[in-house]
């Protein structure tokens, strides 16, 4: 197809939009509403253009390529439209940044006399510098307004977590409407009422939290103007340098960039240009990684504890101490307990300091349990997240993929959006469930029992309901579907089981599996070296069998079990009452270097792009400075020696012949008047390095609500119930009190509890009990 | 209430899941219940597999659509062109003062909801003010205040 554009003849292939086709011959039009990712909108009428033949002047990004069709872009006419356009704009949004006569010396000397503070200035608008109406005013040379302004007086949107709204700032462009739609699938931004009362949110006066946004952040990324700004950076400015790194905080390792300034990291946003793309990753990902790294309650120095209590000590004091210890301990009397999220490097040092310098001790770590081994032993066989975009049919059970495993529900979303049938089992409203063709909801105890009238369907064609029969029908059918397993599975009473019945499931329909986890590098961790189950080494400890107990990243305990020594190395402080013999800070992600296994194999590296808090030094400095450097050689963890121990296989720690008592859980007790309620359990589903994100990091926790009975707005109307007020939960033989929490993801009927760290607290799970109305 | 929407909802059943039923539903809905509840946003989004947003977006972009309970009478003030310049709106926020009520919304004693109209088509008898079916010309402050006391 060829056309002419300012005196250009232009070739294209593909159908474009005349915007486009400018745009990537180097013709610039300017615009503000029209974004790469996104269908036109036609909004801000700033990028017409004449077509010769045509009346009026029509939007180029709304108006396709045609053949012969001759395009001017830059008459004088278009000129005048365009800066009538931004006076428009202007009319209605504050200019002060672009119209004060002391912008240019204010930028250097802050010489004005005004009345706010220094560090604002009166360059109130977190964007300042970052603005695209700013760029187009600056292009025009507009230096005066000729409309009188309106000043819209709108609150600031403060209350939701990681980003504020100031819609008096919004010039209607409506790209964050469209991304949270189009490219997010979560649509919970719409353009509401019209004329003078537009607005911008979710329905009537919702907050984002309750209608159910998944604070992906990709709405404040293409904002053009300061309306959106997030709150952790929102008057930094400017960073430094972008750099590309990879997300530690699931299974999925997110590609993603970090931002730092004065080596300091002051946020994360997905690959790409920072205003162009913006819904690949997770709340996690997008917010809490900087948040988590800037934490105030870092160790910054290594502690020793005397006699009389804890003291700083130099680096040299304390590796002579750990030196002191790991030599008095005899030959396989040692644990060494580390965390999933380190890197490969960190954790083959780890391995062989155990090896070497520990004389053969064990490791192991606190999410090897039972059920987690199960699920790996079922998670060795996923297929990979790029099938998911081929598949025929899609059924996910227990995946609760609310702020989690971005990729994975934005496939899942876009495959249904496509036609592909899509079924969920489980009590959690998530992303997805909206596009979900059933929602498969078994009462307490009956789990088992739901998967078995999966299995009979399958096998013999007997099903117990219609919606059973056309999933069975549909996964079947489908050459290629898919069963997405989510690790709440491993908080359930019946998990091991279930599993079983999954695979089982897989089986007869032919079905790839896929089944993440909230561990950034336990695949990496289960193929570099030999762990043991987590309650076998808990029960040598109980046994007295170990006397040195060495915590890297790690610590599933709340108070000193009975062990000579105990050495805590770790970025984040100890539990309160495990009183270590001695304290190591160290560094964290993003201020060390590494790399990560991937959940399909792929080594995938990431830089250092700041400096260690304090004196924290890295895992690998720590190990090799307490075993001298004559016993660690630098060369026995190169990435050579590294990649040769990766094994294709995970080790997936086997029981020894004690096998622990397995928590199976008694039948849940029968429901009736007195236990109306189900509750649900859920084990600590973020976790980083011993901490669960959702409490370390409070504005996640508004979100994850660790700690809380989270319950439906029905229910809690029935019990006379507000938000953040206590309720005693009775179930049988046991009775707790727990701040309640209001959301509508909880279907009614169902208590949900977000475990903080640790065991759960009822046996059974699912499990009937009743509520009450906590009267002070 | 309750009643209504389960009401409502057997209703809803009848027609088909599919995007185009949004406007008919949302208009029985009023027509059931008077105005559009956030519980009915609820139920139609759910239904259709939409999101509340969604359906409040489309929704609120229909004057036709009201959101919050009428009261027990209802009172509309001219906006329109001929009634503004004679001082429709000194009279919307008389209205809003002395009866303590935003435009949209019903007082607290659910005696009066407010709205503001485009035109009621009676222009030479500018400012006009209507309350349920009756329509009042020529309406000063005065007037208007002298009314109220005539619907309980
Ligand atoms: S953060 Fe994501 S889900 Fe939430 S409104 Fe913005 S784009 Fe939508
Ligand atoms: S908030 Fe930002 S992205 Fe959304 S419409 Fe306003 S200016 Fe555009
Ligand atoms: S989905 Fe996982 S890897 Fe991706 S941003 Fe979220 S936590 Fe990080
Ligand atoms: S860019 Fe085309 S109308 Fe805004
Ligand atoms: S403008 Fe008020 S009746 Fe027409």
């Amino acid at each position: 197809m060829n056309l002419t554009i300012d005196n250009r003849k232009i070739t294209i292939g593909k159908p474009a939009t005349v915007l486009d086709v400018a745009t990537k011959h180097g013709i610039d039009i300017p615009s503000l509403c029209a974004h790469p990712e996104l269908t036109p909108y036609g909004g801000c009428r700033l990028c017409v253009v004449e077509i010769e033949g045509r009346d009026g002047y029509p939007t180029s990004c709304t108006t396709m390529a045609e053949e012969g069709m001759i395009v001017r872009t830059d008459t004088n006419v278009l000129q005048e439209i365009r800066r009538e356009m931004i006076q428009l704009i202007l009319s209605e949004h504050p200019a002060a940044c672009m119209m004060c006569d002391d912008v240019e010396g204010c930028k250097v000397f802050q010489g004005t006399i005004r009345k706010v503070g220094i560090t604002t200035g009166c360059r109130w608008c977190p964007k300042d510098n970052d603005c695209e109406l700013q760029r187009i005013v600056e292009q025009f040379g507009i230096d005066d307004l000729t409309l009188p302004g309106l000043y819209r007086d709108l609150p600031l949107e403060k209350y939701d977590p990681f980003f504020d709204r100031d819609y008096n700032l919004c010039i209607y462009c409506g790209r964050c409407v469209r991304i949270c739609n189009e490219y997010r699938k979560s649509s919970v931004l719409s353009l509401k009422q019209r004329g003078k009362q537009t607005a911008i949110g979710p329905a009537f006066d919702e907050t984002h939290i309750h209608a159910n946004c998944e604070f992906c952040g990709a709405c404040v990324s293409v904002c053009p103007t300061g309306a959106m700004s997030e709150k952790s950076r929102k008057w930094w400015g400017d960073p430094e340098k972008i750099e590309p790194s990879v997300c530690p905080l699931c299974s999925l390792n997110c590609d993603i960039q970090v931002l730092t300034l004065k080596d300091k990291i002051v946020g994360t946003i997905p690959p790409g240009k920072a205003h162009e793309s913006g819904g690949d990753l997770c709340v996690k990902g997008r917010f809490c990684l900087s948040e988590l790294v800037n934490r105030t309650d870092r160790i910054l120095e290594p502690e020793y504890w005397y006699p009389e209590g804890y003291g700083i000590v130099s680096w040299d004091f304390a590796m002579e101490k750990a030196r002191e210890i790991t030599a008095g301990i005899s030959p396989k009397r040692t644990a060494l307990f580390i965390s999933p999220s380190l890197t490969l490097e960190e954790i083959y040092t780890a391995g062989y300091f155990s090896e070497h310098i520990l004389k053969g001790g064990v490791v192991t770590s606190s999410c090897l349990d039972e059920k987690m081994t199960a699920y790996l032993k079922l998670a060795q066989d996923s297929v990979s997240l790029q099938d998911l975009d081929q598949s025929g049919a899609i059924f996910s059970a227990y995946l609760n993929g609310n702020y989690n495993y971005a990729p994975l529900t934005l496939a899942i979303k876009s495959a249904a959006e496509k036609g592909v049938p899509y079924y969920q089992l489980g009590w959690i409203t998530d992303t997805t469930s909206r596009f979900a063709r059933h929602r498969f909801v078994p009462a307490p105890g009956e789990e088992i029992a739901y998967l078995n009238d999966i299995i009979t369907c399958l096998k013999n064609g007997q099903c117990n309901t219609p919606e059973i029969h056309e999933l069975a029908g549909s996964m079947k059918k489908s050459k290629n579907g898919i069963l997405v397993v989510g690790p709440q599975i491993v908080s359930l009473s019946g998990c091991i089981t279930m599993l079983d019945k999954i695979r089982q499931i897989a089986d007869l329909t032919g079905s790839g599996l896929f089944m993440p986890n909230p561990y950034g590098n336990l695949y990496g961790m289960l193929s570099l070296i030999r762990m043991k189950p987590v309650e076998e080494i808990l029960q040598q400890i109980k046994e007295g069998k170990i006397d040195l107990l060495y915590l890297v990243g790690d610590a599933p305990f709340t108070k000193r079990p009975k062990v000579k020594h105990v050495i805590y190395q770790n970025a984040f402080p100890s539990p309160a009452g495990l009183n270590p013999d001695l304290i190591l800070p160290s560094s964290l992600w993003g201020e060390t270097g590494g790399s990560l296994l991937t959940d399909n194999g792929r080594i995938k590296k990431y830089k250092a792009v700041a400096v260690p808090h304090g004196y924290a030094r890295s895992h690998i400095e720590i190990f090799s400075g307490i075993a001298g450097s004559a016993k660690i050689k630098r060369s026995g963890f190169s990435q050579k020696s590294i990649k040769e121990s990766l094994s294709n296989n995970f080790h997936i720690p086997v029981m020894g012949s004690k096998k622990p008592v397995s928590s199976a859980g008694g039948k849940p007790s029968s429901p009736g008047k007195r236990f109306p309620y189900i509750l649900i359990q859920e084990k600590n589903p973020h976790a980083f390095c011993n901490s669960n994100l959702g409490r370390e990091i409070p504005a996640l926790g508004e979100l994850t609500l660790p700690g809380h009975l989270i319950l439906n707005p029905y229910d809690a109307g029935k019990l006379e119930l507000k938000s953040g007020e206590l309720i005693q939960l009775h179930a049988p033989g046991k009775k707790m009190k727990f701040k309640a929490a209001i959301r509508k993801n909880v279907l009614p009927g169902y208590v949900y509890l977000s475990k903080i760290n640790g065991e759960l607290e009822f046996d059974s799970n699912p499990c009937y009990v009743n509520l009450k109305r906590d009267h002070v | 209430m309750k009643e209504r929407i389960t009401c409502f909802t057997e209703y809803m059943c009848t027609y088909p899941k599919e995007e185009g039923s949004l406007i008919p539903l949302l208009q029985k809905a009023q027509g059931e219940l008077g105005y559009i509840s956030p519980e009915i946003v609820e139920t139609v989004a759910d239904y259709l597999q939409l999101t509340e947003s969604q359906v409040f977006g489309v929704a609120s972009f229909y004057s036709q659509f009201r959101f919050s309970e009428p009261g027990r009478h209802s009172i509309s003030i001219c906006l329109g062109t001929a009634c503004h310049v004679v001082g429709g709106e000194i009279l919307l926020e008389t209205c809003e003062r002395d009866l303590e009520v935003k435009s949209g919304e019903c007082t607290s004693d659910m005696r009066f909801d407010l709205n503001r109209v485009a035109c009621l088509g009676c222009c030479a008898l500018a400012p006009v003010v209507k309350i349920d079916e009756d329509i009042h010309s020529k309406v000063n402050i005065i007037k208007l205040k002298e009314m109220w006391s005539n619907y309980e």
